[in-house]
């Protein structure tokens, strides 16, 4: 490199051409170099740190994975035993509601299954598939080992990869006999004619080759397999939790490349403009406090007196997923989540269980946020009531709730934009969406009011605030 | 059937549980004083009385009532604040169209039985979600410090 440098030849040359010959060009030029080699070096160890040191979802529990083939206790896999009568469809049916394909591909008062979901994402939009079995537009041309191979490799029938919206770094841990059941399931639907609007992503993320790289760094491609020291219930539950339900792609925080980063398994992340929440076992800032029957009961239902009531994605997961599964099965899914170590999130408090006084004059935030106030007194008492245990519907009780105890305030924001629907037949609980009515420095305002009156720590939104989380809807 | 306790008086209603009380009350009981407004609890014109708190019928289901007293505009004139509420709003003619007066005074009686002599801030906090088109606010204001004062 000096005797290059050094040849006088080659300063003649670079003169002649107008090029820099500053006496310091070549430090500057070994310097770069050195730059380039250090940030290389980074780059291979961050890649280390996140593809092959990374730890796989179920690492947190130790022990030695088996195969199926020579797991001999109960299988973790397929429908619950109650379904052991059914029909192939039926199974298909439980286990499609299982891995709630349901949520992603149906657009809002669309039909079922059909598509065309948007997702906003930073750097564009995606949109979902039609799964109805249309043979034009929807996936009544796949055979069983192209539906395969989107649900285990993200490979569409058209040898396109599929964004990892597609959670199939989860579903590769499902069995093939579940995926086929579930595809059997899609095609004894009605086939729906509903071509996918065109998805309006910026480069680079526009490639779809690029995904290809992206699932050869992170989606393992390898089937669940049971750990050999836990019990049947505990492996039932991982089998839902890891491939049927993915349960993380929402709560488990993601690396620099979106890929999950089991590291910080369940600590909760911001996903699509709503907070998922903590679901380790810490027990301020996740579920440890909750006991079983609290778990099993808002999975089940969305609901558990005195914690809250699931709204908006998780609402959704509720309605359109779990609140489908047996008994047993919700009970393996607590029984798994249950043993995930807590991880502190440093923002979240631990939920003030205690009400509000009765009195609108009374408490602490009785002067704070006047507009919020008394836009709290016109639209939110009559079901919320001033000491947020609602006389209405228990679903509407704000106590104990971890979005009100939330200081970002992010999911309240989300429930007053677009209100709260929940399809649970029996405990009718709808709330309107106030987005339209207000602007943002009064929903700010409202979230405020409701952090300070009801919450552990108050939130400061701002209308900034607001405005971005209402682009995202 | 669903059994409910509505103005002291035991009521069957035979319909599903997640019925919102306002149907049941006008539709299968035939207590049509109670109003219709706006279906999601924004107006107030549904409002009753579920053991003396106001509670917007129009998403209350009767599967989830149980034993708790329901008293609607047909019986809140038989209790003594109640009935002090009906009197003042009389003298001071409040309603004008009256499409959501039965809300209004089951509001301003729930805010009597636990603020008997309310400060301004006690009836505006309590009444805001109670909306008249006609404006009568102001004199509900009134109405409701005249039946404060004592007999």
């Amino acid at each position: 490199m000096r005797h290059l440098h050094a040849h006088p030849g080659g300063d003649q040359t670079r003169r002649a051409a107008g090029l820099n010959t500053a006496p310091n060009a070549g430090r500057a030029w070994r310097y770069t170099l050195a730059g380039v080699g250090a940030v290389g070096l980074v780059l291979l160890l961050g890649l280390l740190w996140i593809v092959v040191l990374a730890p796989r979802p179920m690492d947190f529990a130790g022990g030695h994975h088996v195969s199926l083939s020579d797991y001999h206790a109960q299988d973790p896999t397929g429908p619950p035993p109650e379904l052991n009568a059914a029909s192939l469809i039926q199974r298909g049916q439980y286990l499609a509601r299982a891995a709630d394909c349901e949520s992603c591909h149906t657009s809002e008062g669309g039909v079922p299954y059909a598509g065309g979901r948007a997702l906003v994402l930073p750097f564009g939009t995606l949109y979902s598939t039609n799964i109805t079995p249309d043979k034009e537009t929807g996936i009544g041309n796949y055979s069983d080992a192209n539906f395969l191979d989107a649900i285990h490799k993200g490979i569409g029938r058209d040898n396109t990869n599929l964004y990892p919206a597609m959670p199939y770094a989860s579903y590769t841990r499902m069995t093939n006999a579940d995926a086929v059941a579930i595809k059997a399931y899609l095609f004894s639907l009605a086939p729906v004619h509903a071509p996918t609007p065109k998805n309006s992503l910026s480069f680079p993320f526009n490639r779809r080759e690029l995904m290809g790289v992206w699932a050869l760094l992170f989606n393992s491609d390898k089937r669940f397999e049971p750990l050999a020291e836990r019990t049947p219930q505990w492996n039932r539950g991982a089998y839902l939790v890891e491939a049927m339900g993915h349960c993380g792609e929402c709560h488990t925080p993601r690396n620099l490349l979106q890929a999950l980063n089991e590291r910080e398994k369940f600590a909760g992340a911001v996903q699509a403009g709503w907070r998922a929440y903590n679901i380790t076992s810490d027990r301020g800032s996740g579920v440890g406090a909750w006991s079983e029957a609290e778990l099993a009961g808002y999975l089940a239902s969305g609901h558990a007196d005195g914690r809250g009531t699931a709204a908006g994605p998780m609402g959704e997961a509720v309605d359109r997923s779990l609140k489908f599964l047996t008994q047993g099965d919700i009970a393996a899914i607590v029984a798994y989540v249950r043993s995930v170590s807590g991880i502190a999130t440093a923002d979240l408090p631990a939920p003030k269980a205690s009400p509000a006084p009765s009195s609108q004059a009374a408490g602490p935030a009785a002067d704070v946020h006047p507009r919020g106030k008394a836009i709290y007194a016109g639209a939110c008492a009559g079901c919320h009531d001033w000491s947020g245990v609602s006389p209405v519907n228990p679903f509407a009780s704000l106590i104990g709730a971890r979005s009100v105890n939330d200081p970002t305030a992010i999911n309240v924001v989300q429930i007053l934009l677009a209100g709260a629907h929940r399809r649970s037949p029996g405990e009718p609980a709808n709330m309107p969406a106030f987005g339209d009515a207000y602007s943002n420095a009064e929903i700010a305002s409202v979230a405020n009011y409701v952090t300070a009156r009801f919450g552990a720590r108050p939130s400061a939104v701002t209308a900034r605030n607001v405005a971005a989380l209402r682009s995202q809807h | 059937m669903i059994s409910l306790r509505i103005n002291g008086e035991m009521r069957n209603v035979d319909a599903p549980p997640d019925m919102p009380l306002l149907w049941a009350l006008r539709d299968v009981l035939g207590l049509t004083g109670t109003k219709f407004g706006c279906g999601i609890a924004q107006c107030g014109a549904c409002t009753v009385h579920l053991d003396g708190a106001p509670v917007r019928s129009c998403l209350l289901p009767i599967g989830s009532i149980g034993e708790r007293a329901v008293t609607t505009i047909e019986g809140i004139g038989a209790s003594a604040v109640g009935a002090k509420v009906q009197k003042a709003w009389l003298a001071l003619e409040v309603i004008q169209c009256g499409y959501c007066q039965s809300g209004q005074i089951m509001s301003a009686a729930a805010l009597l039985n636990n603020t008997p002599n309310p400060a301004d801030a006690d009836i505006d906090a309590a009444m805001a979600g109670n909306i008249c088109r006609c404006g009568t606010y102001t004199r509900i204001r009134a109405a409701i410090k005249l039946a404060a004062q004592p007999a």
